[in-house]
């Protein structure tokens, strides 16, 4: 290849994509907790076979799983920015990940919840306790313990997925690329140290979830 | 045996016309391909667009097809974006990009410009009413331009020199997204070059919307791109450009996509390369 490699290019821009970096750590990690909130009474909401609740999140996540990411973070953008919705394009991107990830991981959850045995409910039942009792002592540990590794694969997509962050011109790691490769026109240098930017990223956030399950499922995990 | 002995002749042979080959330039190349793969942004009228007829048109189309008739070759006019016309020079998709690309020292470091071959003014476009009558009064005002633009960096160098800050700032993707959060009320104002704005002006949405303030002490000298490495080509090209004024095919071309003649200050920029 006929190409030569100007690093020092990217480095003297280095303070500016950690800045992105950081962006894009932040939108996913917000887009995560608040997903796996939401997920969580829409997989109990589709089971419980109660009108509308029942419609509403089988909608949802059919939508969520079913159309590309790229068309909903440009949907909450221009979408709503048709009816004179203005979302910041950081709010943007955040909402459309947020009905992503609630929408994958209800369906991930759903199955966590039908693999405990229908007797387990029952018998936190029959010892007098509520609905709310059931879920949060005897069910959701169980469940969140199943379902832990396909959720971390939903985090890593979370991550790559606000890198579309660069449709509405957010400041994320990629916009920041696309902005300093096209002062400069190191393009290759620019992808290339974003990439291994991302993998850091995505390390760590796997890592740091695994630190903090082990603690929270004390090694049952 | 002997079989054998002259088939590897064979492969050798032709190994050495192939690294010979390969040696060929790109303008050999292109002219031995029959085809020129001509990069355009084809969301920038009147310099490049799509015509009512989803065919690429424009000022920068006209170039290639003027190029590519030089050449002697089919013309393939390719659609890029802002940030994709280095990319594609990189991964050889495409021989030159006719892309209003503005002819930095810093990007020259890393792709060969020819002379200049078009000078635009940057502008400020908003809804009537808004209030911007000079450059400064941007300040107050929700800004967008898009993204990976000389106009971009130059508000943002502007903007952090008056301490403006990038607050009130968004960038869009593309030209278009820019208008179309212009059009959504997203942002007051935005910055794009003089030409698109004059275009925009004539078309139904916008005709409640004003061309505003230049950008101060700045006028954007654009370059056709080539691989850097690639010195004959360059030269090939400069010439061809200095012919399109010679010839009168840059003034044939303004005249068909701005309505009127090149300026006189426009062409005599051109003639001295500046």
């Amino acid at each position: 290849m006929n190409y030569e490699f100007h690093w020092n290019v990217v480095f003297q821009k280095m303070p500016e994509l950690l800045q992105g970096a950081f962006v894009t750590l932040h939108v996913s990690v917000l887009s995560m907790v608040l997903g796996i909130v939401i997920a969580v009474f829409l997989a109990i909401a589709k089971m419980n076979n109660k009108p509308p609740f029942n419609y509403m999140a089988s909608t949802w996540i059919e939508i969520a799983r079913n159309t590309p990411a790229l068309f909903q973070i440009y949907m909450a953008y221009f979408g709503l920015g048709a009816f004179g919705i203005h979302l910041s394009p950081y709010m943007a991107v955040l909402c459309a990940l947020v009905f992503i990830n609630a929408g994958y991981l209800a369906e991930t959850f759903r199955g966590g919840f039908q693999s405990i045995p229908d007797a387990q409910y029952n018998a936190s039942k029959s010892l007098g306790m509520t609905n709310f009792q059931t879920y949060r002592y005897i069910i959701l540990p169980q469940m969140f313990r199943r379902i832990y590794h396909p959720m971390t694969n939903q985090f890593v997509w979370a991550i790559l997925m606000s890198s579309l962050g660069i449709l509405v011109g957010m400041n994320e790691l990629s916009g920041e690329t696309q902005r300093f490769q096209s002062l400069s026109f190191r393009t290759l240098e620019f992808f290339m140290v974003t990439a291994v930017l991302y993998y850091i990223i995505t390390k760590f956030v796997l890592l740091s979830a695994a630190l903090i399950s082990k603690r929270l499922f004390r090694g049952e995990i | 045996m002997k079989l054998f002995k002259l088939a590897g002749i064979l492969a050798g042979a032709v190994a050495v016309m192939a690294s010979v080959s390969a040696q060929a330039d790109q303008l050999d190349e292109v002219i031995k391909r029959g085809t020129l793969n001509c990069g355009v942004v084809l969301d920038f009228p009147p310099m490049g667009y799509f015509d009512k007829d989803n065919k690429p048109a424009g000022f920068d189309v006209d170039y290639c097809n003027d190029l590519a008739k030089a050449l002697g070759v089919e013309s393939n006019v390719l659609n890029l974006t802002w940030g994709d016309r280095i990319p594609s020079l990189v991964a050889g998709k495409t021989d030159v990009v006719i892309g209003s690309t503005s002819d930095t020292l810093e990007r020259a470091k890393s792709v060969g410009f020819t002379y200049p071959y078009f000078v635009f003014k940057f502008q400020t476009i908003s809804k009537e009413g808004t209030s911007l009558s000079s450059f400064d009064d941007l300040k107050n005002l929700k800004v967008g331009a898009a993204l990976g633009t000389t106009y971009e960096t130059e508000y943002l160098a502007y903007a952090e020199k008056m301490g403006w800050g990038k607050s009130n700032y968004t960038s869009f993707k593309s030209e278009n997204d820019a208008y179309l959060g212009l059009y959504q009320g997203k942002v007051d104002a935005i910055i794009s070059t003089n030409t698109n704005i004059a275009t925009k002006l004539q078309t139904n949405e916008f005709k409640d919307y004003v061309a505003g303030p230049y950008v101060p002490n700045y006028d954007d000298v654009v370059g056709l791109i080539a691989n850097r490495s690639e010195g004959a080509w360059i030269s090939y090209l400069n010439l061809f450009l200095v012919r399109q004024i010679r010839d009168g095919n840059m003034n044939t071309h303004y005249n068909t996509h701005f309505g009127s003649d090149a300026p006189a200050d426009l062409i005599q920029s051109l003639r001295d390369n500046k």
